[in-house]
């Protein structure tokens, strides 16, 4: 069965875990600009520094074609740079227009996910109050 | 297999697979995986064959550098070829994809008819217009053999600047929805 026939038959009800890792798939973008905030990373770095700062646990190769692609829209830009021992590894640091995307992208986040957290009140204070 | 021989083959499989790219783009990419499985397998203490297995097929990690140039490429592009291309591409993805695809296709075939219209009546002006018949509008376009019996033409030479603005109107409208949804649907990665 091919992707697009599965697509066909209407949304399938999806597991949890499957809704979370799409979920923070869809912010990978904005953890990748986040995490060069401090300044400049390589890939591998950018992929442990995720993982350290927010357990956000990314296949390995999910963080490259991203980088590539927020390059080319000019919010990233590259340099090789060489190790002292060793290859030289390519860098990735933001540009002004990354600083301002990352800013509007967290004014963004923060009043979506306080919203959520709002509406999802009730559904946590229920749980407190059954256990 | 030998490390480097499974490194080559890998990034064989990938320099394959990212032909639509620029000689540059490409050889950069190649030049950043290569970088990474070295590092990745010195500072982890894995194999290579272990790092190669967590970065996923070379055919996937491609197609993710290639949907991923293709969209924001177009997301900016005022081509209907690019964006037809983006939009085709999203539709072997998703539901809505398909319904945006459908969409453009129709919005690009009006917007072009009409513009197609105005042009006739310039060249064959009998050929062109809007026919009404008992107060209904029964034919608009142009037409290559004949024109509706019975029926009397209304709008003359104005279907010129009606046709090129409702044209021009249409395409551009078309262009928008392509491109509102394709930053739309990378904003929505994981359907990509």
């Amino acid at each position: 069965m091919t992707r697009l026939e599965m697509n066909l038959r209407g949304p399938e009800p999806e597991q949890p875990d499957r809704w979370e890792a799409q979920l923070r798939k869809g912010a990978v973008e904005m953890a990748a600009l986040a995490s060069l905030w401090q300044g400049r990373l390589y890939g591998l770095e950018i992929i442990r520094y995720l993982q350290t700062h927010s357990q956000m646990a990314l296949a390995e190769g999910t963080i490259y074609p991203v980088l590539n692609r927020l390059k080319t829209e000019g919010l990233l830009t590259s340099e090789w740079v060489e190790a002292e021992a060793g290859h030289p590894r390519k860098y990735y640091s933001l540009t002004d227009a990354g600083r301002n995307r990352l800013r509007e992208m967290a004014k963004a986040w923060t009043s979506f996910a306080n919203g959520l957290s709002r509406l999802l009140e009730p559904v946590l204070n229920e749980e407190e109050k059954t256990q | 297999m030998t490390t480097e021989k499974q490194m080559d083959s890998y990034l064989a499989t990938l320099r394959q697979h990212l032909a639509p790219l620029t000689l540059g783009e490409r050889e950069e990419i190649l030049r950043e995986i290569a970088a990474h499985v070295r590092d990745s397998a010195e500072q982890s203490g894995a194999t290579v064959e272990a790092v190669l297995a967590r970065l996923g097929p070379a055919e996937e990690l491609a197609g993710e550098y290639r949907d991923g140039l293709l969209i924001s490429r177009a997301s900016r592009s005022f081509s209907p070829i690019v964006l037809l291309r983006a939009t085709l591409r999203l539709a072997t993805k998703s539901v809505s994809g398909i319904v945006v695809f459908v969409l453009s296709v129709f919005g690009y075939s009006f917007g072009a008819g009409f513009v197609i219209v105005a042009f006739s009546k310039m060249i064959f002006p009998s050929h062109a217009g809007a026919w009404v018949q008992d107060g209904r509008l029964v034919d608009f376009g142009a037409f290559l053999y004949g024109t509706p019996a019975g029926a009397h033409e209304v709008l003359g030479v104005w279907i010129i600047p009606l046709g090129l603005i409702a044209g021009s109107l249409t395409l551009l409208l078309t262009t928008f929805l392509i491109r509102n949804s394709l930053r739309l649907s990378r904003l929505v990665q994981s359907r990509l």
